[in-house]
């Protein structure tokens, strides 16, 4: 049970991060200066072009050898962190770009400056697409939390193959583990569904 | 008397293209003027470059005797800090061909924004306001709707009450009807005919030949980036003096 609550928590404190991360690299892709537009473009197509696996153990391995002294949940979480706030500034990017550039002319015609135009303009609509999307990629991270199992994270697969590993009822704790994992995808599932409903009067608007 | 808006030696460019070269304009307080022109003739983009949405490479738009946009430092010319920008945009106000409503606000919000954000009321005042306005452009019954479900001349009426709300010394309407089904066209330009009877300054970029006619103090003609003709609107269609306006208006039937 304790591996339920590791990777509920880990699963929570990284799609926190990673969004907070994503949501600013997203904006900046859209409406930063050119160079700097580049450098996160860079970084977002390396990080989304690697494994989610591959990141994990170089997070894991290179930081150590860098001197940086993580344990293996702290570079977990530094390692989803990066993975997911690569994907939400794609997604952030994408939803801001398709807002037509007449919004952004008509929030400066009334003497809004920029930070307010996306504040009270942009993001309200964008919020909206980027919704499902976002619910959607909080579950892959809750599946690639079990990832973290090969660097020694004792989240609920790893618990689950030792307790296996003690008691060889391999069918019903691993269909347990199964079920748990669905429970909080579900749940996130439902959270998104609920908050898309309250934004539902929006979308009869496109 | 001096003028309200000064527009002088104004040029602007796309790359190699001219879009404006050296337009020269005075506006007084109180003054209807009308630009017409074909597609292309540059007129949308004068007005942009009074809202300052679009930037200018040369000349100088005085709003009150100050310059807007630019200053110079240390004998450069310099683009204002997007703040300053946002503070001389909210004395112009613009209405878009397109409207450009806010979709995820109601008419109400789409008016109160500015007067929230940009002049930093209180929300009862703001509502106050923002109803007065919705009221004098007829909708104040739609006042909870969203855009979609405004017909395309309401919303053009929300789009003028959000810009006049703000209080602008100086009004820009870019082809406000042109986006408009033909029976819609007449509500929004009867709408604009009461405002101008409260001696509001505008600038009205339009195709509606007998509108500008009936409405305006001067009339604008502009072709390939150029003022080439100013005069009283009653003169202005009957007694052209170049051939240029004389064409044009031959092909538009008045």
């Amino acid at each position: 049970m304790s591996g339920f609550f590791l990777t509920l928590w880990i699963s929570l404190a990284v799609i926190i991060a990673g969004s907070a991360l994503g949501f600013l690299l997203g904006i900046l892709l859209s409406y930063g200066a050119m160079p700097l537009r580049w450098l996160i473009r860079g970084y977002v197509d390396a990080v989304r072009g690697t494994p989610v696996l591959v990141l994990i153990l170089a997070t894991y391995y290179l930081l150590a050898i860098a001197g940086v002294n993580f344990t293996a949940i702290q570079s977990g979480l530094f390692a989803l962190s990066i993975f997911c706030s690569a994907h939400m500034a794609e997604i952030v990017r994408g939803a801001l770009q398709s807002i037509p550039r007449t919004q952004i002319e008509a929030g400066r015609s009334i003497g809004l400056t920029f930070p307010k135009i996306l504040l009270y303009v942009l993001m309200p609509q964008a919020l909206l697409q980027i919704l499902p999307v976002w619910i959607n990629t909080g579950a892959e991270l809750v599946k690639a939390s079990t990832l973290l199992s090969v660097i020694g994270v004792g989240e609920l697969l790893l618990r689950t193959q030792e307790t296996v590993g003690r008691n060889f009822m391999t069918l019903e704790f691993y269909a347990l583990c199964g079920i748990l994992f669905f429970v909080i995808n579900f749940a996130l599932e439902q959270l998104g569904k609920l908050a898309e409903r309250r934004f539902a009067f929006v979308r009869r608007g496109r | 008397m001096k003028p309200l808006l000064s527009i002088r030696a104004l040029s602007k460019s796309f790359g190699e293209n001219r879009i404006l070269k050296n337009v020269n304009l005075d506006v007084t307080e109180g003054e209807i003027i009308s630009i017409i022109g074909s597609s292309g003739s540059g007129k949308t983009t004068l007005l942009r470059c009074v809202n300052l949405l679009e930037e200018f490479e040369a000349g100088e738009i005085l709003l009150d005797g100050q310059a807007i946009g630019y200053r110079m430092e240390q004998g450069k010319r310099r683009r204002m800090r997007e703040s300053e920008l946002a503070r001389q945009r909210a004395n112009t106000g613009m209405v878009f061909q397109s409207f450009n409503l806010f979709p995820h606000l109601t008419a109400l919000g789409n008016v109160t924004l500015g007067l929230l954000k940009v002049r930093g009321l209180d929300k009862a005042t703001s509502r106050t306001r923002a109803m007065e306005w919705l009221a004098r452009v007829g909708l104040e019954s739609r006042s909870h709707h969203y855009p979609h479900e405004l017909s395309g001349g309401q919303q053009q009426r929300v789009a003028i009450a959000r810009a006049l709300a703000m209080n602008p010394r100086l009004l820009l309407l870019d082809e406000i009807t042109s986006a408009l089904d033909p029976e819609l066209v007449q509500e929004v330009l009867q709408t604009i005919k009461s405002l101008a009877q409260e001696g509001r300054t505008m600038m009205i970029v339009t195709h509606e030949m007998r509108f500008a006619r009936d409405i305006s103090d001067r009339c604008v003609f502009m072709d390939g980036g150029e003022v080439i003709e100013v005069a009283p609107a009653a003169g202005f269609f009957t007694q052209s003096k170049s051939a240029r306006l004389k064409e044009f208006l031959r092909s538009s039937s008045l």
